[in-house]
């Protein structure tokens, strides 16, 4: 599981995170919402290494992570499908998806089922599956969303961040997203989720965070938050 | 006719050796966005020592040594020059830096092996053979074979190897490669070991049909910089083609008009291409996203 106590974190000068706290218990889905701006990216690039916090610290089942580089801490067991998908466009969606398993091809995981996992991602994703060839690059907006997710479960991941993996996809597809997630949930993967669609990611999650302006202003379990007046009317659409 | 032949031929030979040091410029550029403007002193530097070790064994035991040789000494090129530039997100402190090494690299031949040229002996006859008419020597088929064979280890271990994979996985997206597990440090590192390699093994495939010496590399690192611009720098075909149409322009000119102008119609083709295609003739222009 992921322990973040009071993490401080800033581009330059500009501090963005002001001391965050939460944790993500194993087997759980945890969200973290708030508006653009509000610092939820650079909670999570901040908990997968690729800024150095501030201060504060990280731990992943137990084990001190605050100022690994991210290589480091991928290996330690946490995956991170990052925002904007960040595939690897000249390379084949296979290659991606193995890539995913690098710490478990080479060295610092165990290597486990590569091969059989990489057959369950492309059961989880068919979509995948028929384009398992094709240069990542040319694929559609929800495909290399689909590539990105499957990419980081290759790792085997304790902890698997999610950072709006909905982002600029067409209706269809945030449901297939989705679709997706509950069935990770369903597999007993630990997730940490930051979604702009903030009602379906409660629904999906067992607890939620709400980060304001890089402070955490309300936390609880997912049901309550969907619940609270203030988070209804700020980021759930006060009309419905 | 046979007289035109005859210098294509020649300019074959020449213009593979600019590709593999111009392949070797894209290796860096690939994984770090950075260059090693030393290139040609890693090609000098490996037929030199090269040409010490033949005095101790024959040729071709030689060429493992001096690879070896030659990633070292990129290793030393990236952690004194490069690292710390990319550390401190210098945007052009590496120029700086892989220049001052490379004029240092220089010094220090000379100090060694002195300032004249010396000669490399052949590994292979050095008499020439006759097909059709056209001489080649031995010696410009090796090279030409060389420089093929080495391009095409270091492609074929990106494509079919997984830490091939992670190199091109870095040159894609260096923080998602992080991501993956990949130290993108180590890989950068790598990659200089592995351009300064192929230039050391450009340098004693070529030295045998040159002069060997501590001056060699600076006209031979700045053409081959030449070529990796006019083939564009992310483009394995470009370095190929690029090294061809240099080598054998430099010899037709200097036969047909004058040797002192050979450099002449390389160097206009490479303002032609800067002028109408920056990204070089293969080159694929990359938006930087901001």
């Amino acid at each position: 599981m992921l322990e973040i106590q009071n993490l401080h974190a800033a581009y330059g000068k500009v501090e963005v995170l002001h001391g965050i706290s939460l944790e993500v218990p194993k087997g759980k889905v945890v969200t973290l919402i708030g508006s653009n701006g509000a610092g939820k990216t650079t909670t999570m690039r901040a908990i997968s290494g690729m800024i150095k916090p501030a201060s504060g610290r990280l731990s992943l089942n137990g084990i001190d992570i605050t100022g690994m580089s991210s290589n480091k801490i991928a290996r330690s067991g946490l995956a991170h499908s990052p925002e904007g998908r960040r595939v690897f466009a000249t390379l084949s969606v296979t290659d991606n998806l193995l890539l995913g398993a690098f710490p478990r091809l080479t060295f610092g995981r165990p290597r486990g089922d590569v091969e059989g996992d990489l057959k369950r991602i492309f059961d989880l994703f068919p979509r995948l599956k028929e384009r398992e060839n094709q240069l990542a690059g040319t694929l559609s907006g929800g495909e290399q969303q689909m590539l990105a997710m499957g990419r980081a479960l290759m790792l085997n991941p304790d902890v698997l961040l999610l950072d709006e993996p909905s982002m600029g996809l067409a209706p269809l597809l945030v449901e297939e997203v989705f679709r997706i997630i509950r069935e990770l949930k369903s597999r007993g993967i630990t997730m940490l989720l930051v979604e702009q669609f903030a009602a379906a990611a409660l629904n999906v999650a067992d607890y939620g965070y709400v980060l304001e302006n890089g402070h955490i202003s309300v936390h609880g379990p997912a049901e309550q938050l969907k619940n609270d007046p203030a988070v209804r009317e700020a980021y759930l659409g006060a009309a419905h | 006719m046979e007289i035109l032949a005859q210098l294509i031929v020649s300019g074959i030979a020449l213009g593979m050796i600019y590709a593999v040091i111009a392949f070797g410029y894209q290796l860096t550029f690939a994984t770090s966005s950075t260059l090693n403007f030393g290139q040609g002193e890693a090609l000098m530097l490996g037929a030199l020592v090269g040409l010490s070790l033949v005095g101790y064994m024959n040729y071709w035991l030689m060429i493992p040594l001096v690879l070896i040789f030659g990633a070292m000494q990129g290793v030393f090129v990236e952690r004194v020059a490069v690292l710390p530039a990319l550390k401190t997100k210098s945007e052009f402190g590496w120029i700086m830096t892989t220049i001052s090494l490379a004029i240092i690299f220089k010094n220090v031949a000379e100090n060694i092996w002195g300032r004249d040229d010396l000669t490399f002996p052949s590994p292979l006859p050095t008499s020439p053979l006759q097909f059709f008419g056209i001489r080649v020597l031995p010696m410009e088929i090796l090279v030409v074979f060389g420089a093929l064979a080495i391009m095409l280890a270091v492609e074929i271990f990106n494509r079919k190897s997984i830490y091939g994979k992670a190199v091109v996985a870095t040159s894609n997206d260096r923080d998602a490669a992080g991501l993956m597990g990949i130290n993108t440090g180590m890989v950068i590192t790598f990659s200089y070991a592995l351009s300064s390699m192929t230039a050391a093994f450009a340098g004693v495939l070529v030295a045998p049909l040159t002069l060997t010496g501590a001056t060699m590399g600076v006209v031979l690192g700045l053409k081959a910089f030449a070529v990796a611009i006019i083939g564009g720098l992310n483009s394995g075909m470009g370095v190929i083609v690029g090294g061809l149409l240099l080598g054998i322009a430099e010899t037709t000119t200097g036969y047909y008009i004058s040797t002192g102008y050979k450099d002449v119609p390389g160097l206009f083709l490479l303002l032609l291409v800067l002028a109408i295609k920056p990204a070089g003739m293969f080159g694929k222009s990359v938006i930087k996203k901001v």
